[in-house]
């Protein structure tokens, strides 16, 4: 009898155990079991193969029709933002975190692109017939673009794209070896095979910088081995195992999406905005580039003054800069937070340096780093502080 | 279990400390060496063997404290004994508690209600709660057991307007809300008045008439003495004596004792008739009554010539005898 | 029972107990008294059948009758519930939420500070209850919820209601599933009190029309009703996991205000973790960051990925607490 209860109370904890095991084996294996049903293994493929089937198929077809869901993870290791609340859909937010992206494609220029944030929205949408709107549903205003003709199509803009940036490729092949060969100063790139993202097979390209200066240990790039669509792309900073800042599909399908999508009538309600087409920059919401979306509105004020010193991964940029301008500049571009307040908070955490050329603070985050001198200058880029340090002493 | 007659066929059993053991079938309980040790070392009943016969209004007595209320519990499959094992009526527990418990009427460590509902939908929630209850009659069943403890007036009120003694009732009234082959009451007459207490006992008494088995459990002696007629009891966790009530005489038998001036002719008669343990005095003579008449006893003396001074058959009371047991004194004053 | 064996049992029990044992004939009258228990129980047997008609079912019929138990004594947890003044008191404020939110709007009108969502309330009735269980779906809800999940065996264990339950016998599993549903009924209700004060709070004070979505999408009114019904599952499916953690937590103790207070706690803990930007990756496995995910039902299309999985999450903790829940408290000693 003894036994017999003690059996049952083993019994019974053996219930929870389970349950919890099923959860947890759930969560783990989910990703394992999307991975096993996917596509059988790809064609081993070099990177100059690779990357002529890419140039191929982006000459001759169209992207296919897709959707899906993109998620952005940055842990750029930036002291936590003090976003304000109810900004959880403004593309500040994506500088920490991370954050969903809805995507939907329909081809012919068709493309929306949603922002959920709690109890709010941001969408983009691009009917492929000349209009496009941004929609804040936070501010209950709808920005409504009118494309140039030019760029209505995908397809003509990027076969357009990739002959203006090099226009004495003729084959794919060639093009990949050329831009192979501009790599290979800076760059060693190789191929991975047997990835599986949002269940699809991919081939992943890794990009290592040979500069010793980089606070990128590699940059990989993930392409469906079908479609040769970009499904991730992952930056690791060094000595990093998780990625600094990722962004890629978590689920993907390259079925046609409904119509519906594509397709936006301004809310009764909502203020209307137009915008002129030369300032239509759609994907400007989505920046992802941390230090630009930082200095944005002081760098557009002091462009003129802006070089760059070094080259490839160990480039760094400098812009003259002060805090008081920024103090001025109350609002940034989307209502998102103080750009003031939050460069202070950032400043808190700075480290003080100084050389033959003066002192200044130093910010230094996993994939960038940041000098601001008390003379007025910022530079930036992924390089160490010191290579930050060298730049300014080389005036 | 033995049915002790009275006639004299005991007359020299030592008292019954034993543990009875009778066939299950027999036996609306039957525990084996149960024994419960609380977290933390606390054994509060140890090595319990229990035999509770069919029919009978069982006393289960002990001081407090004394593992009574554990004991029920572990009955009730409410704890799960350390070690050992119980059936009730006939069904091993804990497995048997969905078939068992319908068929038994428990009131466990006084009245628990919710204070927000009238007596009547507080029955009718404990008679939801028994997957075998019949929900087309629960209303007559709940109105019955209501009357039958006399709470029939007082069923719309609220629970929390109830004295001490209606609760007590109410509690009972639950324990009686289906056909019961066995009634568990965990000291049924606290905080009732003298006269509650009298009508409690007629009802267990009523109750048994019908065949059921009635478990009562008491510190109380008196009221365990006037309505059972079997008895356990407890002491710190252990069961120190079981059987019915003239079982546990036996060893106390009612002895005579004749004052006279020639002891040794009264003893010599006492002999004659057959008295055992026949103890001479110096003017005085006892001896075991056993199953004689008193007053045959007398005639013979006098009929034989002794000089009677005093005639007298002392009775132990079974107060004596459990102090005995149990090696404390119980709060006979209910 | 027989009223002849009653008449019997009267007229014995007073020779037997009340009369004072006298010398010579106590031992008969006891014997007698025992001779009388043995003949009753010579007809226990005829009173056993009788009972077995009388108020029980036969087993016959058990898996449908068995059944048709658990409903009734669901139904009497729900009255018990549903009577209770303190949860009549919740679900009464937690309606009157609607309306002071409706009536503040009608009163202040709103400024360009205030969100969307609030001025699309003056402008369309039906926004007012999506905004209302925005609103209390972090922290008036669950409180809800939780009181009432906290309570549930630790009140029964601590009022003393719970071991005669269980001797009634509910069962400890059976009683354990019909407290789990009636927290999930407390829960849709609290959801569904919230949503209907709201519609018909919106209804009275402000105008109603096609809805505008998140997306910017305009949908007729009745997508929008139909929408409200989503909300209000989702939301209501949420409440159910957390009320499975506060039915665990309820089984580890016989004081319900701690149980109250323990899931209260935690699901404010985990509001907390889930506002620490360093502790991102955890957000997805807590309960409460998919709470407010219902706002996917207000997306065009609706974001059936993001509630699946919240809906997932959901199951998996009502899944794992629910298990908690019954390995604790079918093996517990009820001492209370």
């Amino acid at each position: 009898m003894q036994s017999t209860w003690r059996r049952a109370r083993a019994v019974r904890w053996a219930v929870p155990v389970a349950a919890f095991v099923v959860v947890g084996a759930a969560v783990g294996a989910g990703p394992v079991i999307a991975a096993v049903q996917g596509d059988p293994a790809l064609p081993d493929r070099t990177a100059a193969q690779l990357l002529a089937e890419v140039a191929k198929t982006a000459q001759h077809q169209q992207p296919p029709a897709m959707s899906g869901t993109v998620v952005e993870t940055a842990s750029l290791g930036l002291p936590s933002l003090p976003l304000p609340s109810g900004t959880s859909s403004s593309p500040l937010s994506l500088l920490s975190g991370s954050h969903t992206l809805k995507v939907w494609y329909g081809g012919d220029g068709r493309l929306r692109l949603a922002l959920p944030g709690q109890m709010s929205e941001t969408d983009v949408i691009s009917d492929g017939k000349g209009s496009a709107w941004l929609w804040e549903s936070a501010t209950n205003t709808v920005t409504r673009f009118t494309l140039p003709e030019g760029v209505k199509g995908d397809k003509g803009k990027e076969a357009e794209a990739a002959h203006t940036a090099l226009p004495t490729a003729t084959t794919p092949q060639d093009l990949a070896d050329r831009l192979l060969k501009a790599a290979d100063e800076s760059t060693a790139v190789t191929v991975e095979n047997g990835q599986h993202i949002a269940g699809r097979a991919a081939y992943q390209l890794v990009l290592t910088p040979k500069d010793s200066t980089s606070l990128v240990d590699r940059v990989t790039l993930a392409l469906d081995g079908e479609t040769y669509i970009p499904l991730r792309v992952q930056i690791f900073a060094k000595g990093a195992a998780e990625p600094a800042f990722e962004v890629g599909f978590t689920q993907v399908s390259f079925s046609a999406p409904a119509p519906e999508n594509f397709a936006f009538t301004p809310p009764a309600g909502a203020k209307v905005k137009e915008q002129k087409p030369e300032a239509a920059k759609p994907g400007e919401p989505w920046s992802k580039d941390g230090a630009a979306g930082h200095a944005a509105p002081g760098a557009e004020a002091a462009r003129a003054g802006a070089r760059t010193h070094g080259s490839g991964w160990g480039t760094v940029a400098e812009v003259p800069f002060s805090l008081a301008d920024l103090s001025k500049q109350q609002n940034g571009p989307r209502g998102g937070g103080d750009p003031a307040q939050m460069i202070e908070s950032v400043l808190k955490s700075a480290k003080q340096v100084s050389g033959t050329w003066g002192s200044g603070k130093v910010i230094t985050t996993k994939l960038v780093s940041v000098l601001l001198t008390d003379d007025g200058r910022l530079f930036a880029g992924a390089v160490t502080p010191e290579a930050l340090v060298q730049a300014a002493g080389r005036k | 279990m033995t049915t002790i007659t009275g006639e004299g066929a005991h007359e020299a059993a030592p008292p019954r400390v034993t543990h009875t053991e009778a066939s299950p079938g027999d036996c609306s309980i039957v525990a084996r060496g149960l024994t419960k040790r609380f977290r933390g070392g606390q054994v509060a009943v140890d090595d319990l063997h229990l035999s509770v016969p069919r029919g009978s209004v069982f006393g289960f007595l002990g001081p407090n404290g004394s593992g009574k209320t554990t004991t029920i519990r572990m009955l009730l499959g409410l704890i799960s004994p350390t070690s050992g094992a119980c059936e009730v009526l006939g069904r091993p527990m804990p497995g048997g508690l969905a078939s068992a418990l319908p068929k038994v009427g428990a009131v466990v460590e006084g009245p628990a209600f919710y204070p927000y509902l009238s007596g009547q939908a507080n029955l009718l929630r404990y008679d939801a709660a028994d997957p075998k209850a019949d929900p087309r009659t629960a209303r007559q069943r709940v109105g019955a057991a209501l009357d039958r403890v006399g709470l029939g007036a007082a069923a719309g009120k609220r629970y929390r307007a109830y004295s001490l003694g209606m609760r007590q009732r109410l509690a009972i009234a639950g324990a009686l809300l289906g056909p019961r082959e066995l009634l568990v009451l965990d000291e049924p007459t606290n905080g009732l008045d003298p006269q509650g207490t009298r009508e409690v006992r007629s009802l267990i008494k009523e109750i048994a008439s019908d065949g059921t088995t009635v478990f009562v459990s008491s510190h109380l002696l008196a009221e365990v003495e006037q309505m059972c007629t079997d008895i356990g009891v407890m002491r710190t966790g252990r069961l120190v004596a079981q059987g019915t009530i003239a079982e546990l005489r036996a060893g106390h038998e009612p002895r005579v004792r004749v004052e006279t001036p020639h002891p040794a002719q009264a003893a010599s008669v006492l002999n004659r008739l057959g008295l055992a343990r026949v103890r001479t005095g110096e003017d005085d003579v006892e001896a075991e009554l056993g199953g004689h008449a008193p007053e045959v006893v007398c005639a013979e003396l006098v009929g034989d010539g002794v000089a009677v001074r005093g005639f007298t058959v002392v009775r132990p009371s079974l107060e004596e005898l459990f102090v005995g047991l149990t090696g404390e004194g119980f709060d006979v004053d209910g | 029972m027989s009223t002849v064996e009653t008449e019997n049992s009267t007229s014995s029990a007073p020779t037997a107990a009340d009369t004072p044992p006298e010398p010579g004939t106590g031992t008969a009258t006891r014997g007698a008294a025992i001779g009388d228990a043995s003949v009753a129980g010579g007809a226990r047997s005829g009173a056993v059948a009788r009972a077995a008609g009388a108020g029980h079912r036969d087993r016959s019929d058990a898996s449908p009758g068995a059944a048709r138990a658990v409903l009734r004594l669901v139904g009497s947890e729900l009255g018990l519930t549903f009577r209770r003044p303190r949860n009549i008191a919740m679900l009464i404020l937690l309606a009157c939420v609607p309306v002071v939110i409706g009536v503040a709007l009608k009163a202040f009108g709103s400024d360009e500070e205030t969100p969307a969502i609030v001025t699309q309330v003056a402008g369309n009735g039906l926004m007012l209850t999506f905004l209302s269980l925005s609103m209390l779906v972090q922290l008036l809800l669950p409180l809800a919820v939780g009181v009432v999940a906290g309570d549930s065996i630790a009140g029964e264990a601590n009022a003393g209601t719970l071991r005669y339950l269980l001797t009634a016998p509910a069962g400890r599993t059976r009683l354990l599933a019909v407290k789990a549903v009636n927290i999930g009924v407390f829960g849709l209700a609290a959801c569904a009190v919230v949503a209907v004060s709201g519609l018909i709070t919106g209804l009275v004070m402000f105008p109603v029309g096609p809805v505008t979505l998140l997306s910017g999408t305009t949908v007729p009114i009745m997508d929008g009703v139909l929408r409200v019904l989503i909300v209000t599952g989702y939301s209501a499916v949420g409440m159910a996991a957390l009320g499975l953690v506060g039915l665990a937590v309820s089984t580890l103790t016989e004081v319900p205000i701690g149980a109250v207070a323990a899931t209260v706690v935690t699901v404010v803990f985990s509001q907390v973790i889930g506002a620490i930007p360093q502790l991102g990756p955890v957000r997805p496995y807590l309960l409460t960051t998919w709470w407010s995910s219902f706002d996917g039902a207000l997306r065009d299309p609706i974001a059936t990925d993001v509630m699946g999985q919240g809906l997932l999450v959901f199951a998996a903790y009502a899944l794992v607490f629910g298990a908690i829940a019954w390995g604790r408290f079918s093996g517990r000693d009820i001492t209370s």
